[in-house]
């Protein structure tokens, strides 16, 4: 019960690799660099988040979906998944709608 | 501080970093060797990838919400929603679909090999890496490549 919303976001995330595994999208394109921008990505989120929560916005929902488990002062540890899942769904549609308009352009005969 | 002074701070990061990434793409085009020089965020992948993270943002920010996950001071927010979900919550989105491709680029390539390190939004050279690669689209003949690792 309290592990609903951290299983979505895993099953979410585990999806989002094997879309990149199959079309070489974002860590199978450049591990590396899918390393860096990964980090540096979920750490510019959680700090916007701390800043929330410091400055009041906004705070943990009262919910039996979460696990209760908190990184810092409301703070949910799903967060950490939700943002990893931001960040690698942007990667993956960014590198698929990249690859997209490359091959459509190739076909046009423009670029390549 | 409102939500939307909070968003600007990380906005304007954003927009920085944007801006290095499209900087250093030009001077390096200008460089001697253009066939080195990685071409900067792909802007119109950019904007594709943001209709889809918005309209995703839309409904799973509002499932979010309407769940319990997460609440919000109402003194501190603007009062523009989309459904239940406060317009702020966008600027999340927004920031993720410029930042992270401006960052991609910014990033050294693997190897630095001339002409494979564009990365994601590659697939300039639709003979070279065949297999997956050739066709990865949902929209091409995804299916029928049966790349060697498929």
């Amino acid at each position: 019960m309290g592990l609903l919303y951290l299983a979505a976001l895993l099953v979410s995330l585990t999806g989002m690799v094997v879309l990149d595994r199959r079309f070489r999208l974002y860590f199978w394109a450049d591990a590396r660099r899918a390393a860096v921008v990964s980090v540096v990505g979920v750490v510019f989120f959680v700090v916007w988040d701390l800043f929330g929560i410091g400055l009041g916005i906004f705070f943990r929902g009262e919910t039996a979906f979460m696990t209760g488990l908190q990184v810092a002062p409301e703070l949910p540890l799903e967060e950490l998944f939700f943002l990893a899942l931001l960040v690698y769904v942007t990667m993956n549609l960014y590198g698929a709608f990249g690859r997209l308009l490359a091959s459509a352009a190739s076909k046009r005969g423009v670029g390549a | 501080m409102t939500y939307w002074a909070l968003n600007a701070f990380f906005l304007a990061a954003v927009a920085l970093v944007a801006l290095a990434a499209v900087v250093m793409a030009r001077s390096a085009r200008t460089a001697a060797d253009p066939r080195r020089s990685d071409t900067g965020p792909r802007w119109s992948a950019v904007g594709l990838s943001a209709i889809a993270l918005l309209i995703t943002t839309a409904v799973f920010d509002n499932v979010m919400i309407g769940i319990g996950l997460v609440a919000y001071n109402p003194d501190l927010i603007s009062g523009a929603f989309v459904g239940i979900a406060p317009l702020e919550d966008f600027a999340y989105a927004a920031a993720a679909v410029v930042l992270l491709p401006s960052l991609w680029h910014l990033l050294p390539a693997r190897g630095s090999r001339p002409s494979t390190g564009t990365g994601p939004s590659t697939g300039t050279r639709p003979s070279t890496g065949s297999g997956t690669a050739g066709a990865p689209g949902p929209s091409t003949d995804s299916g029928t490549a049966g790349g060697p690792r498929a």
